[in-house]
């Protein structure tokens, strides 16, 4: 505030001074003028320069002026005159009130000052005519002035200078710090963006609402336009009748009945109802659109997740290091790109602007938000520390971004400074002497905090995304982690704390000065160390064991595998072999004849037949052996040729043969159909049908494309002597007759009928029929075979279900008469939702739409307030 | 976790469901219009579901299911009797077999009504009778003392018309007789189009007309050149007229079309008789040259050859053929890939010649017209089991059946509506190029043409040759090349005129010529 007055204050005395010298202008002598121009050349600079310092800037600025006024103490003028003409009403109404203010001040500062200042006004006043105001505001400034105007020997005050006899002070320390800053890094005010940028930037958040605002609608609109029927109808919403309604109209009757009334509407029944069973009977509730939300909730949240981390596990999957490195770089500049480039600055402030004219547009942060009003309505006492907090920040954002321009760049001035304080004072402490306990306290307070910390940690959310399955896994791991280090944190305290009261008089500026991580490194790796070679050496051991057992297994197996094998391959093999060999050996010729049991395995082997080379090789093995048995084999091999001839012969006919007049299948040998149909046939050989079908056709074909007129020349034409007779036909005609002749083998050979041989298919066109042909391809088809398919299906009553031949032939829009189409209202499209379910859009009557709303508007806030009760436990 | 025998029950409800499908959806990811894409997918999705129901209300609410005669062992199918069906069946089945023997006005021809309910049998020499199957009640007999060769129902059980010695004549269930359809001359064969209102009759002079029968017009008269012919039979699923010629030729024909549609040589010999399943794709013909056939009609070929000889065949619901020779019944069932096998036999009285065989619709029965009078034979499996009241209803009412006329008169289809493939119908029509297009047409084309050429986008090319001026001049060039044949066409047609002009005699000759008056 003081600041601020300080500032106006120099404004408007220098408008008096202006009005001034306008209003004397004339009257003052080029010289005193020069002379005029000239002293205040100096001073203003200096002014310019010393602004940015918040003392004592216009100490000069009036100190150099005073001798302006003094030249008039030559009364050159007439200062009565002057005191009369000059004085308009508007000047003094300007200056009074602020002036009256200061005049209260001035007493108590004057008494303070030198008996020459409290004289030096009345004798501006005498020599001017001007009233003691006009000189009001140098008077002030120089009060300050002249405190140190004794100091003053020659040289320039510095700010130093001034601060010195200010250190035993307790802000001191503040204010040097900020001097400090400011000398070190002057703060520069960012330019603010011109009128047109900002104009631009407003209109492009306007637009960019708008646009936000439509795209609202798409979803809806664009429902609508694929609804394959849209329903229009009235409101007939009667309010329909409810069991509790029903039951509370409800009044006993009878004896029992009043009794259990009686028992029912027991006060002592129905308080303890009210306190317990209600509150029971309402969680139990649970609405299902609720619940449906819930889930489209989670299942969005589980899809952002997920989103997110394919995104990352892309990322991370990257193996170029030069991209990391690229990333990393980028995100370092980003951060750091803030102050070094004007020209991201620039980009800076554009995007702050944007943003603030967004937040001057949607008042997003001011509470207006339907979750910050239900917060505020129920008061923000009840509350838990989280959303208090949130509010605090939501309208410490909004005061941000409203806040003037200029203010900007404080505000995280303030806040870098009080970051700095802390390492500074810390640094401070640690230096200073007195600092040694707050060590220890600091280190307590760590511990402390840490384990707080922990005990933090170890809860669990229990509801919304973190309390998924996976998300759960994740947090707990993050939280070991934590947990870990926390307690290597803790013991490092413990252990510094021990140091530091150990060697409490031993400075050991190392040991404090090493930061945290790296006395962790080494005892993480300790920690660690001993679990991992625990592992390795579990893993040797595994794997020891493992192997060692692989390998007596591998052992046993192999001796298992070799064992059998050898064994197989030694001990059954030879004992087959040699028992085959004696066998082969001993099975003579004659037993095979004798024996019994080998020959009925052979006679089976004949009859199924597909033992054939088994037989075979038997008698290739039994060739010489015995007659018996080459006969046996002779019969068979006359046996089974049969068959084929029969097949043979049935092949032979293609044709089906019926049994009983009208078959003849299954023939004898002296069955005399064949001779039939042979008789058949030259019965009606002299007919030869088919050779008058072909000409039939030939002659249809030529009926419906005619054949080309052999070229032939008028008689006498071209007959006038034997030359011209040699020539013979002109080639034009020639070239006709055969184009002519080709278009029509090839018109036929596209008939259909070009390669059924007894078949005449007239390609006629039916004139009348073909009004029932499409001439063109409906508009929005492209494709005849799409057309052609979508058509395929009938889709009347008589073709299809009672079920679905209603919807197969619903119009796109059903509406009853006397339903006004309203305009669309907008509602939330759930995009779970079945695309092909019949849209029902119900038209509201008109009479009370507000109500309608309002009471719509209410029971939406009642649901959800109800909902989040029910969620919440 | 779905069991197994739910999977199968999806599998067949799949299977099923195909069928109502008729045929795949279009390939939508061609497609680039997404509007369209999103509404033909919502069609899709709309038929799909509409397979599914009609599959599921097919595999659960049809209440029955066919039975067939099932041999043990080595027992066949055709040696089973019907007696020992007979003693099988149930009461309601076993009503249904019967003989009645009418020897006087001999050989009959019968006539169902599409829902099996009504028959109408009309004698050679003049006996017409109409029956109610159902509680076998005569509804009206009556003589006409003249020949009858055909008798066929109209659009229900309330008019039939009779083809008789001179002229067809329609009577009504009262044996009133309503109309004589002169225009038709001796009509030797009639059928009904019950979708189209239409009476086809086949006369003695080869004359195919068609008549409608609820505005009385007569839409169409060809002569069809090929012979006299009793042999005429409608295919269901296309209400195409097939006609069989004596030549071994059948003709396929509508009535806006004054030549046949389709001529196939199937025999040798002349055609006794033509049977269209209902599906509409299979034909089974029979010739005096001892074969029966079966034809694939969407692509004329032929499916089976069998020799065996039948004066008459019949299609049932099922697709069971039946077939009439002499006095002996034969019935072909289908046993896989369209190869009829035989099924079942019936021997009739030695003597009695049959006149015709007729499946009667919705029940197992096939009903016999011989010599002497009528019979009815029980056929396990022929019929379809459950009736759609909608479509046939046997137990119809008097009103349902005044307002199904009502409602088949409002949907009664145009004659022009009859063609081969009636799925055609809405499709795009075939672009063919004209014999003789007009100049207009010429033109149109020609800026057609010239259009697609300008519309060409060329490839980016390098080194020069993209510049300006070159794409220009490419794009004239095709301009061009698409102009030069209609400009030739027009060139050509100068020569004509100028031989016209040229008529001019030369110098020399000219004092020969006769000078103009």
């Amino acid at each position: 505030m003081t600041g601020k007055n300080t500032k106006q204050k120099p404004k408007g005395t220098k408008k008096g001074g202006r009005d001034k010298k306008k209003r004397h202008g004339p009257r003052l002598p080029s010289a005193v003028r020069k002379e005029l121009e000239h002293l205040n050349a100096d001073p203003n600079l200096e002014q310019s320069e010393l602004e940015k310092d918040e003392f004592g800037e216009d100490v000069y600025e009036y100190d150099e002026e005073t001798p302006e006024e003094e030249t008039r103490k030559n009364r050159r003028y007439d200062s009565v005159d002057n005191y009369e003409y000059e004085l308009p009403k508007e000047f003094e109404d300007e200056d009074v009130p602020s002036e009256d203010e200061e005049l209260d001040s001035e007493p108590s500062e004057k008494s303070d000052d030198d008996q020459e200042n409290s004289r030096h006004p009345r004798m501006l006043e005498d020599i001017t005519g001007l009233p003691s105001m006009a000189f009001d505001g140098q008077q002030k400034k120089q009060i300050v002035v002249t405190d140190f105007q004794g100091d003053l020997n020659g040289k320039k005050i510095s700010i130093h200078d001034l601060l010195d006899p200010l250190q035993q002070e307790p802000g001191y320390k503040n204010l040097r710090k900020k001097l400090h800053k400011i000398e070190t890094k002057p703060m520069t005010v960012q330019v603010p963006l011109p009128k047109e940028e900002r104009e631009k930037l407003e209109r492009k958040v306007a637009y960019y609402h708008t646009r936000k605002d439509m795209t609202k609608w798409e979803p809806l609109v664009k429902r609508n336009r694929e609804a394959p029927t849209l329903h229009f109808d009235a409101d007939v919403n009667l309010g329909f009748s409810t069991v509790g309604s029903i039951a509370s109209e409800f009044e006993p009757r009878t004896e029992f009945e009043k009794k259990m009334a009686l028992l029912v509407h027991d006060p002592e029944i129905v308080d303890a109802y009210n306190k317990d069973g209600v509150r029971l009977l309402e969680l139990n509730k649970i609405n299902i659109e609720d619940v449906k939300e819930h889930q489209h909730r989670l299942a969005k949240m589980r899809s952002l997740l997920f989103n997110h981390e394919m995104k990352s596990k892309r990322i991370k999957k990257i193996k170029s290091k030069t991209y990391h490195r690229i990333l990393k770089k980028e995100r370092l500049k980003a951060a750091s790109a803030m102050e070094m480039d004007p020209e991201v600055a620039k980009e800076n402030a554009r995007k702050q602007e944007f943003k603030r004219a967004e937040e001057r547009m949607t008042l997003k942060h001011k509470n207006r938000s339907k979750w910050a009003q239900r917060i505020l309505k129920r008061g923000l006492d009840i509350q838990d520390e989280g959303t208090r907090s949130a509010i605090t920040e939501q309208l410490h954002q909004h005061a941000l971004l409203t806040r003037k321009m200029n203010s900007i760049e404080d505000n995280s001035d303030d806040d870098d400074n009080s970051t700095d304080d802390n390492d500074n004072d810390d640094s401070d402490e640690l230096l200073s002497e007195k600092g040694k306990k707050n060590v220890s306290k600091l280190l307590n307070k760590a511990k402390e905090s840490t384990l707080k910390a922990l005990e933090d940690a170890s809860e669990l959310p229990k509801s919304g995304v973190f309390a998924l399955p996976f998300m759960e896994r994740g947090l707990k791991k993050q939280q070991d982690a934590v947990e870990e280090e926390a307690r290597m944190a803790l013991d490092e305290y413990d252990a510094s704390l021990r140091q530091h009261e150990k060697g409490h008089d031993i400075k050991n500026p190392k040991s404090a000065k090493v930061s945290g991580r790296k006395v962790f490194g080494p005892l993480k790796d300790k920690l660690q160390k001993p679990h991992k070679r625990r592992n390795t050496f579990n893993d040797d051991h595994n794997s020891d064991s493992e192997g060692g057992s692989d390998t007596i297994d591998r052992a046993d197996v192999d001796e298992e595998v070799n064992n059998p094998a050898q064994n197989a391959n030694l001990g059954p093999a030879s004992d087959d072999d040699s028992e085959n060999v004696t066998h082969s050996i001993f099975k003579s010729f004659d037993d095979i004849v004798k024996e019994p049991g080998p020959k009925t395995t052979f006679e089976v082997a004949i009859f199924a037949s597909d033992c054939w080379k088994k037989i075979n090789g038997e008698n290739v093995v039994d060739a010489g052996s015995t007659k018996a048995a080459a006969i046996q084999n002779s019969q068979m091999l006359m046996h089974l040729p049969e068959p084929e001839d029969m097949d043979q012969d049935s092949d032979g006919d293609s044709e089906e043969k019926m049994v009983d007049g009208f078959l003849s299948s299954s023939p004898k040998r002296d069955y005399e159909l064949p001779s039939q149909a042979d008789l058949i046939h030259q019965a009606f050989a002299g007919d030869d049908v088919e050779a008058e079908f072909e000409k039939y056709k030939l002659e249809h074909l030529n009926e419906e494309c005619p054949e080309p007129e052999k070229p032939e020349l008028i008689p006498g034409w071209g007959q006038w002597t034997d030359i011209q007779q040699k020539r013979g036909m002109p080639s034009w005609m020639i070239n006709e007759h055969k184009n002519a002749k080709r278009k029509r083998e090839e018109a036929l050979k596209k008939r259909k009928d070009a390669s059924l041989k007894n078949v005449i298919i007239s390609e006629n066109v039916d004139k009348k029929a073909e009004k029932l042909l499409a001439k063109t391809l409906p508009f929005p088809y492209t494709s005849e075979e799409v057309y052609e398919q979508s058509i395929r299906m009938p889709i009347g009553p008589d073709f299809n279900p009672a079920i679905t031949a209603g919807t197969l032939n619903r119009p796109t829009v059903v509406k009853k008469p006397g339903v006004i189409i309203k305009p669309i209202q907008y509602e939330e499209v759930d995009p779970n939702d079945d695309p092909d379910q019949p849209r029902r859009i119900v038209q509201k009557p008109k009479a009370q739409p507000k109500a309608n709303k309002d009471n719509s508007a209410r029971g939406k806030l009642k649901k959800m307030a109800s909902t989040k009760k029910k969620i919440k436990p | 976790m779905i069991s197994a025998t739910q999977q199968k029950i999806a599998d067949e409800l799949d299977v099923r469901a195909r069928k109502y499908l008729r045929g795949d959806g279009a390939n939508l990811e061609t497609l680039r219009d997404k509007k369209l894409k999103g509404q033909l997918a919502n069609r899709e999705k709309l038929y799909g579901q509409s397979a599914k129901a009609a599959a599921k209300a097919e595999k659960w609410l049809l209440p029955s299911e066919e039975g067939y005669l099932e041999p043990e062992g080595l027992e066949k199918t055709w040696m089973i009797k019907q007696e020992s069906i007979v003693r099988e069946v149930d009461i309601s089945s076993f009503r249904k077999p019967f003989d009645m023997i009418l020897p006087d006005l001999g050989p009959y021809k019968l006539e169902y009504t599409p829902s099996g309910r009504y028959m109408v049998m009309g004698g050679r020499k003049g006996h017409l009778a109409m029956i109610d199957m159902l509680n076998m009640n005569l509804i009206k007999e009556f003589q006409v003392r003249e020949t009858v060769r055909d008798v066929v129902f109209l659009q229900n059980e309330q008019f039939f018309a009779v083809a008789q010695k001179k002229y067809p004549y329609i009577y009504n269930w009262r044996g009133t007789e309503i109309h004589c359809l002169k225009e038709h001359g001796a009509a030797l064969k009639l059928q009904f189009l019950d979708k189209h209102f239409l009476l086809a009759s086949v006369n003695k002079s080869a004359q195919l007309h068609y008549q409608d029968v609820s505005t009385g017009v007569i839409v169409a008269n060809y002569r069809t050149g090929l012979g006299r012919t009793d042999v005429m039979q409608v295919n269901p699923y296309n209400a195409v007229i097939g006609l069989g010629h004596s030549a071994g030729k059948v003709t396929m024909w509508k009535p806006t079309s004054a030549k046949p549609l389709v001529t196939m040589l199937c025999h040798f010999g002349p055609v006794t008789d033509i049977a269209f399943h209902k599906g509409g794709h299979l034909m089974a013909t029979t010739g005096m040259d001892h074969k029966i056939k079966l034809w694939d009609i969407r692509k004329f070929g032929l499916l089976h050859s069998y020799t065996a000889h039948a004066q008459m065949l019949d299609f049932s619901q099922k697709g069971m053929l039946a077939l009439g020779n002499k006095s002996h019944v034969h019935i072909w069932r289908d046993s896989g890939n369209q190869d009829y096998k035989q099924y079942m036999s019936h021997e009739m009285v030695k003597g009695y010649q049959l006149a015709k065989v007729c499946f009667r619709p919705y029940e197992d029965v096939l009903g016999i017209g011989h010599s002497m009078g009528l019979s009815s034979i029980i056929v396990p499996g022929a019929g379809e089991p459950n009736f759609d009241s909608w479509v046939a209803n046997p137990y119809e009412t008097k009103k349902q059946r005044r307002e199904k006329e009502v409602h088949a008169l409002i949907d009664k289809l145009q004659p022009e509506t009859i063609m081969l493939e009636p799925t055609k119908i809405g499709t795009l029509k075939p672009r063919r190029t004209k014999a003789n297009p007009t100049k207009k047409e010429i033109q149109e084309e020609m800026e057609t043409a010239i259009d697609a050429a300008k519309n060409i986008t060329f490839k980016k090319k390098t080194k020069g040759r993209n510049k300006p001026s070159k794409r220009t001049k490419k794009k004239e060039e095709g301009v061009f090349k698409a102009k030069r044949p209609f400009l030739e066409q027009k060139t050509e047609e100068r020569p004509f005129k100028r031989q016209k002009e040229e008529v001019e005699l030369p110098k020399a000759l000219q004092r020969f010529s006769r000078k103009k008056a």
